[in-house]
């Protein structure tokens, strides 16, 4: 009993992280129909923010956060106006956009690389390598603030596209980009802040990840099949539901490697992505946001 | 007469795509209904997405009060006073009703007023009173066009533009939506409307325009297009129609 | 008032109509391809000269790159599924023919055609499941796809998990020892052309066309949609693991990260954007600018972190000026030379 807690617990934290990985996401998705492939390597920059800051500066990765945020969301705002404003203006999903994504995933792990090398990096402040007991519970106290963090985050941003007249805007648009674009709402001016939230929250993901995972520029290949079956599992462009996801997969994928190894934990998630769309072969992608 | 709304030379078309409309002309009078005809890939929905701002224009202006619309985004020409309502009708369908009602104020700078003008459009058009907490996504389509409609008098504008606003819909609907159009232009609201059915569209407009091949070949007073033989033969399915 | 004449009217319809469709020219220049086969068939003679080993591999190395580009385009150009996940084929076929080659000294040569059917019945199954999801979600599963197979392989300790096997290394003289792989690929290349041109133009590419261009309008109009697309994956992955085969040999390796680095699946795609995505010669053209350009930079810059860059880079500019391709933008220009047109 005791140890399938644990593995609760640990899965548990770990989705809480992988839940703020995929809610920029999904964010993305909803708001620009972009199927954002760049998104787990500007994870990997707000990783390296968190690590440098550390390392050089000794700052927490906790009070690097912010800066991560801030980083990367300028990053959003220059990509968003050089790249993505025009196709943002198409309003409908394309391959070309998947495409362009995927190849600027391959441009931000190449400048990491040639920046940083393809060393595996850890942030380690203190409580990363520390934990709490709960009689034979352990709870490492790196994943446990990661995941608090993480869900702290993503309530925030639930409350804002909730109550803010912003945030009104932005799920109008993600329900119907012509429709609120006829009624008055700025659909640029809300793809540009979305990009930019979403990315935010890439950099604030990464900080966290940093001191959760060893990383390296390459690695974001691995999280971008991981974070896609989040949030084709969850309802592309649905935050709650790639929460959702991010908590059951992580707690499944503990209990798998722990039994059966960690090689396979990672495959987990694949298959889960394989399997929803099996058993949904529109996918979740399939619901139309515009009526019939 | 003041013209309100004047399209002279228009030239526009989708992305890099070729020119759909090239020489397209319209003036439309206040309160007025206006009907545009033509055959399927003529360029009518095209002319009114240029018109909103949803496409560039390319060449000539399209002039609203005396004042170029070139150039301006949806968001900016519907706060001119000049209302869309596309094909697709535009309803939020993971919304209610009222939300969607809610969401036609948007615009509108002042929100003090907005609940108690939604309260009025419920009173003259029940049925979405009746279905005021139903997803939009899950109303027929008549109720559907009723609520994109009566969705454009919430910020009172000068025009309102429908594209195919008979769409799917049964005769005995179709008629209702004419019935709604006809009181909308009854409070000095001028229609602009696009119709396949030319026929139905014109015996209940005032004013006909025949688009073609990316411009314009005819404009006047409805019943004169209805009558007019080259135009029955060409648009109207023969001489049926009179 | 414009003058409204019926039959003006009419004509001057057509017209619009005409010019909105463009219409193509239909004359091929026949000689040009089959001069170019025989002069690289020609090309080795040049040994007798001197050591051109380097050419051998350059020109070996692209046309294992026509293969595949050729064959993604299949899939990806004509059918419009874009498939991230293609190298996957591309290490059945090698994996399976080099198995063999290893345990019983068939060359990889002769396995090809086999290699390649085993590359189709495996892309048969997996388009049957994948294929029934479009647009972002058919893209995800085909990288998803390779993650699978990456894990699977790096795990089998029957084809020497991540370390993958060691290949014998044919023992011709150094000059002439990759002349068999040059000729095979230069073989398979041509085939693979000559096969994109032929279901191009067949009642089957026509089908996969009006699938690319509206599904739904497809399946109504009464093509069997889901055989047609499946049957286009097969196909394509066909070709790429016929390519799969005879590379481990060349290589006198197979090991995953050869073959399942995510880089091989990009220059597919990449050739065929930059040649012009659905088009015949598009994959041909991409493929020896790409390789030319790869030469070029790995050669100058050497770090493959600024390769991966630079190709990134490349596929960002080329999607966002340039999404038609070579082939494509001249065709709409109507400036395409006859030589390339086989569209």
């Amino acid at each position: 009993m005791g140890e399938i807690i644990q593995i609760v617990i640990l899965g548990l934290a770990l989705g809480g992280v992988y839940a703020l990985m995929g809610s920029g996401l999904s964010l993305v998705f909803g708001v620009m129909r972009i199927v954002n492939l760049a998104h787990p390597s500007l994870i990997m920059g707000g990783a390296y923010v968190a690590y440098w800051g550390f390392k050089l500066y000794g700052v927490d990765p906790l009070i690097m956060l912010p800066v991560a945020v801030v980083i990367l969301a300028a990053t959003a705002v220059i990509l968003y106006k050089l790249v993505f404003e025009r196709e943002a203006r198409s309003a409908k999903y394309s391959e070309m956009t998947v495409l362009l994504t995927f190849a600027l995933a391959m441009v931000v792990e190449g400048a990491l690389g040639t920046a940083f090398t393809n060393t595996q990096r850890v942030t380690s402040p203190d409580y990363a390598t520390d934990a709490f007991f709960i009689g034979d519970v352990f709870i490492p106290k790196g994943q446990l603030y990661a995941g608090m963090v993480s869900l702290a985050i993503i309530g925030a941003l639930a409350l804002f596209l909730k109550y803010s007249r912003f945030g009104y805007a932005i799920r109008a648009t993600t329900q119907n980009r012509e429709a609120a674009e006829l009624l008055g709402v700025n659909v640029n001016l809300v793809g540009l802040v979305s990009f930019a939230i979403g990315i935010g929250l890439a950099g604030a993901a990464g900080s966290l990840v940093s001191f959760v995972f060893s990383f390296y520029p390459s690695k974001h290949w691995e999280w971008i099949a991981i974070l896609m079956s989040l949030v084709v599992l969850g309802g592309m462009g649905s935050i709650l539901g790639t929460v959702l996801a991010s908590l059951i997969l992580s707690v499944i994928a503990a209990f798998v490697g722990t039994y059966f190894g960690a090689t396979w934990s990672t495959l987990t998630f694949f298959v889960a992505l394989f399997v929803v769309l099996m058993v949904r072969p529109q996918g979740l992608f399939g619901e139309k946001p515009e009526l019939a | 007469m003041e013209k309100l709304l004047e399209v002279s030379s228009l030239t526009a078309g989708y992305g890099d795509g070729p020119a759909i409309l090239d020489g397209a002309h319209l003036s439309v009078e206040p309160g007025k209904i206006h009907c545009i005809i033509g055959p399927n890939g003529a360029g009518k929905s095209t002319l009114l997405k240029a018109i909103c701002g949803m496409l560039k224009i390319r060449k000539g202006d399209v002039k609203f009060k005396g004042q170029s619309l070139k150039g301006l985004r949806p968001d900016q020409v519907l706060r001119k006073g000049i209302c869309f309502v596309p094909q697709e009708r535009a309803l939020f369908p993971k919304m209610t009703v009222r939300e969607n009602l809610r969401m036609g104020g948007f615009s509108l700078a002042d929100k003090s007023g907005l609940e108690k003008r939604i309260d009025e459009i419920e009173e003259r058009f029940p049925i979405l009173r009746e279905r005021r907490d139903q997803h939009a996504g899950t109303m027929s389509g008549g109720q559907q066009q009723t609520l994109a409609m009566a969705r454009t008098l919430i910020i009172k504008p000068d025009i309102v533009m429908l594209d195919e606003p008979s769409l799917g819909l049964a005769p005995k609907i179709v008629a209702e939506m004419f019935d709604i159009m006809r009181l909308m232009a009854g409070e000095g609201i001028t229609i602009l409307l696009v119709e396949q059915n030319a026929l139905t569209g014109l015996k209940n407009a005032d004013w006909g325009v025949v688009l073609d091949l990316g411009r314009t070949l005819f404009e006047g007073p409805a019943d004169e297009v209805l009558s007019d033989p080259r135009i029955q033969e060409l648009y109207l399915g023969g001489k049926k129609a009179a | 008032m414009t003058s409204l004449d019926t039959n003006e009217v009419i004509t001057a319809r057509k017209a619009y109509y005409a010019g909105l469709a463009g219409e193509a020219d239909k004359g091929r220049s026949v000689w040009f391809p089959i001069a170019v086969l025989a002069l690289l068939l020609a090309l080795p003679a040049l040994q007798f000269t001197g050591n051109y080993n380097y050419l051998i591999h350059l020109v070996l190395f692209t046309a294992s790159y026509v293969v595949m580009a050729s064959g993604w385009n299949i899939l990806g150009g004509f059918a419009g599924y874009i498939s991230l996940g293609h190298n996957v084929f591309f290490a059945i076929g090698g994996y399976f023919a080099g198995m063999i080659f290893a345990r019983y000294g068939i060359s990889t040569i002769i396995l090809a055609p086999l290699a390649g059917l085993v590359a189709a019945v495996f892309g048969y199954v997996i388009g049957l499941i994948t294929l029934r999801v479009r647009g972002p979600s058919f893209i995800i599963s085909s990288l998803a796809l390779v993650m699978i197979f990456k894990i699977l392989f790096d795990n089998w300790d029957f084809v020497g998990g991540s370390n993958g096997l060691s290949l014998p290394a044919n023992d011709l003289p150094v000059q002439w020892a990759k002349l068999p792989y040059y000729y095979a690929f230069v073989v398979m290349a041509a085939f693979t052309v000559w096969a994109s041109y032929r279901i191009r133009h067949s009642k089957f590419g026509l089908g996969l066309r009006a699938i690319s261009k509206d599904e739904i309008k497809s399946e109504s109009a009464g093509i069997n949609t889901r055989f047609y697309k499946v049957l286009a994956f097969a196909i394509s992955a066909f070709f790429v693991g016929m390519a799969g085969a005879v590379w481990g040999e060349y290589l006198t390796y197979i090991r995953p990260n050869i073959f399942l680095i995510i880089l091989v699946s990009v220059n597919m795609v990449l050739m065929c954007i930059l040649g012009g995505k659905g088009t015949v010669a598009g994959p041909v053209i991409g493929a020896i600018l790409l390789v030319v350009f790869n030469e070029f930079f790995v050669a100058t810059l050497g770090a493959s972190e600024i390769n991966i860059f630079a190709t990134g880079m490349i596929m960002m500019l080329c999607l966002m000026f340039f999404p038609l391709g070579i082939v494509g933008t001249l065709a709409r220009l109507k400036k395409l030379p006859r030589i390339l047109n086989w569209d």
